[in-house]
């Protein structure tokens, strides 16, 4: 009974704990299938974009504490995302979305050596808001309160995400526009527009994640390339420019990755690369209904 | 990223036909060059330079395979440092856990890495660019964490990398002068130039043209009756082969191979120094290397070589597309206009 009670303490921890890495693996590969699917372009930034997130989310919990922060930095790189879509991907739209792709990559290098030169190169703690900082009673096994939560607004950013696309007008414009950019514009989508507000929305999700991952990861410089290969293999599983597809594929990842971390140790940071080429090699499009 | 590069193979890959210059004379003019580099130690007397130029070519002769399934089937491998460090771990393997002789043992790495190529080249040429792009990359994470993994510790030697002592001599050199940038510079230059001479002459052949045809209408090709996908898992051996060749004579030089060399971040300086070269003749990406190199030693020491590497390739993305060897034909050809 002792065992069996342990068995399923550590089962139901350690599916939360997939979850929990699921709600911020969906909430940065939306945004960047977001970007992918009005613009065509991989955002090899948005990792960067979430450091950012995370580090701006930091110095402002230290200042003003950790729920205006979860407004305030998702805001600001809201705008850092009108700076992208206006500075970068606007300008460049007429060229090889490669080329495109790479100099987003370029940014993310200044970008990341420029918050190392602001914050420092050391790893940083955050710690939870005090409100969530002890751990929760949840059938028996004490679980951190704080995972909840991010499982909570993880679930809840994906539901407004999905209820937005798929019951306004200009979510549908989204699909339309994901899927067949240039029927889309022939029916009168004003793509240009609709890419601003979706560049702006992607970058606010990359930084909403940031200051989310903040108490739960630490905050160090090797957090943008890390998140960065996972979503990016998250949203090539999915299927390129599906949404639905980043969502499902998070979930998957994340499962993955704990469980696989659980079951079999020594093999953990193996099986999630062996899960995108095994899904690539069957499926070439990937799960959604990707139209690359 | 098709702008008229099947119709003028020639104008983009070296000068034959198009040049004021008679192919005789071409060919004398870049035998003479190959056999002046040779003498290049006897020139420059510092180490310190010397070393500076056998790690920029060595770099170059990756990013030359880089730059060639870019230019001719559109494929960018963001995960370069795969075969990179693959070959270089085999080799350090050969030499260690297999106790083989160092040339059997280097013959042993780049056989292995051609043929894991090819394999690989099977599975994920069939992807389109963007995905291929991703699963390159995760190849590379994922031999990382292997390399990584604490049951192949004593094999593969975890964070620590492997050490090499290499067993007996090879091409007369023992493992001192490999380390040697004077004795090394020959080794590494014969490898450019054979490097450069195969891919410029894959390239302007007929399988080079059937590869850029396939890049700029694979659907199209197919109806004419031409396989699309054996070309390419071609194009990706050669290309990895090319790289692997670039591993290995770093593995010669350094003697160890470690997990930093399969890491995209850190292994993968090919790729910035191709973009910023430019992949549209074999030049370039040795051009860029090399200036890749010269900036990493000039900026290195401030501490801000990566925030400059980004500024560089953003403004040579953005600039030039074509490249710094872009920029230089480019001005070259306002000269001629001038005159």
């Amino acid at each position: 009974m002792e065992l069996t009670n342990g068995v399923v303490m550590l089962v139901i921890s350690q599916l939360m704990n997939a979850l929990a890495l699921a709600s911020l693996l969906t909430i940065v590969s939306s945004g960047l299938a977001l970007i992918f699917g009005l613009r065509d372009v991989m955002n090899l930034s948005h990792g960067a974009l979430y450091m950012l997130g995370a580090y701006v989310g930091y110095s402002v919990t230290n200042i003003l504490g950790f729920w205006p922060a979860l407004v305030i930095v998702p805001l600001a790189l809201g705008l850092a995302g009108l700076a992208l879509e206006h500075g970068v991907l606007r300008p460049l739209q007429r060229r090889s979305h490669i080329e495109v792709a790479l100099i987003t990559f370029g940014f993310a290098l200044v970008l990341t050596q420029i918050i190392g030169k602001i914050w420092g190169k050391a790893p940083m703690r955050m710690d939870p808001p005090i409100a969530l900082a002890g751990s929760v009673d949840l059938f028996g096994a004490h679980y951190p309160a704080y995972r909840l939560f991010l499982i909570a607004i993880g679930l809840g950013t994906c539901m407004a995400l999905a209820a937005w696309l798929k019951w306004t007008r200009l979510g549908m414009y989204t699909r339309a526009a994901s899927q067949q950019p240039e029927v889309a514009q022939m029916m009168g989508v004003n793509t240009d527009r609709l890419s601003q507000l979706v560049v702006c929305l992607g970058a606010a999700f990359a930084g909403l994640a940031g200051v989310l991952a903040g108490p739960y990861l630490s905050v160090d410089l090797g957090m943008g390339s890390a998140v960065l290969v996972m979503s990016l293999s998250i949203v090539v599983i999915g299927g390129l420019g599906s949404i639905w597809g980043a969502i499902g594929a998070a979930i998957a990842y994340a499962f993955v990755q704990v469980l696989g971390s659980v079951f079999f140790p020594w093999a953990a940071l193996v099986v999630p690369y062996l899960l995108l080429i095994g899904v690539l090699v069957l499926r070439p499009r990937g799960f959604g209904q990707g139209r690359v | 990223m098709n702008n008229g590069s099947l119709a003028t193979p020639n104008l983009i890959y070296g000068a034959t036909s198009s040049s004021p210059m008679r192919p005789p004379l071409v060919i004398a003019a870049v035998a003479a060059l190959a056999v002046l580099g040779l003498m290049l130690p006897y020139l420059v007397s510092s180490t310190y330079y010397m070393n500076l130029l056998v790690r920029g070519v060595i770099l170059g002769i990756g990013a030359i395979g880089l730059g060639f399934l870019m230019q001719q089937c559109g494929l960018v491998m963001i995960g370069v440092s795969a075969f990179i460090g693959l070959p270089a771990y085999l080799f350090a393997i050969g030499l260690g856990t297999l106790k083989l002789t160092t040339g059997a043992s280097l013959a042993f790495a780049f056989a292995s890495t051609v043929a894991f190529a090819f394999l690989n080249g099977a599975l994920i040429t069939r992807a389109k660019p963007l995905p291929f792009a991703m699963l390159t990359l995760a190849l590379a994470q994922l031999l990382k964490s292997v390399v990584l993994l604490q049951p192949l510790r004593d094999i593969a030697g975890g964070d620590d990398g492997l050490p090499m002592s290499f067993n007996g001599s090879f091409l007369g050199l023992t493992q001192e002068q490999f380390a040697s940038p004077a004795a090394m510079w020959r080794v590494v230059w014969v490898s450019l130039c054979g490097a450069m001479l195969v891919t410029w002459w894959l390239a302007q052949s007929k399988f080079g043209v059937r590869l850029r045809a396939i890049k700029a209408n694979e659907e199209r090709m197919r109806f004419c009756g031409f396989s699309t996908y054996l070309p390419r898992i071609g194009a990706f051996t050669f290309a990895c082969s090319v790289m692997s060749l670039s591993g290995l004579l770093l593995a010669l030089n350094t003697g160890l191979a470690s997990p930093d060399l399969l890491d995209f971040a850190t292994g993968g300086n090919s790729l910035p120094a191709m973009l910023i070269g430019g992949s549209g003749t074999v030049v370039g990406p040795l051009l860029g290397a090399l200036t890749f190199t010269w900036g990493q030693d000039v900026f290195g020491s401030t501490g801000d070589l990566e925030l400059l590497t980004g500024l560089a390739v953003i403004l040579v993305l953005w600039m030039c597309p074509d490249g710094l060897a872009g920029l230089l034909r480019r001005a070259a050809g306002i000269l001629k206009g001038a005159r």
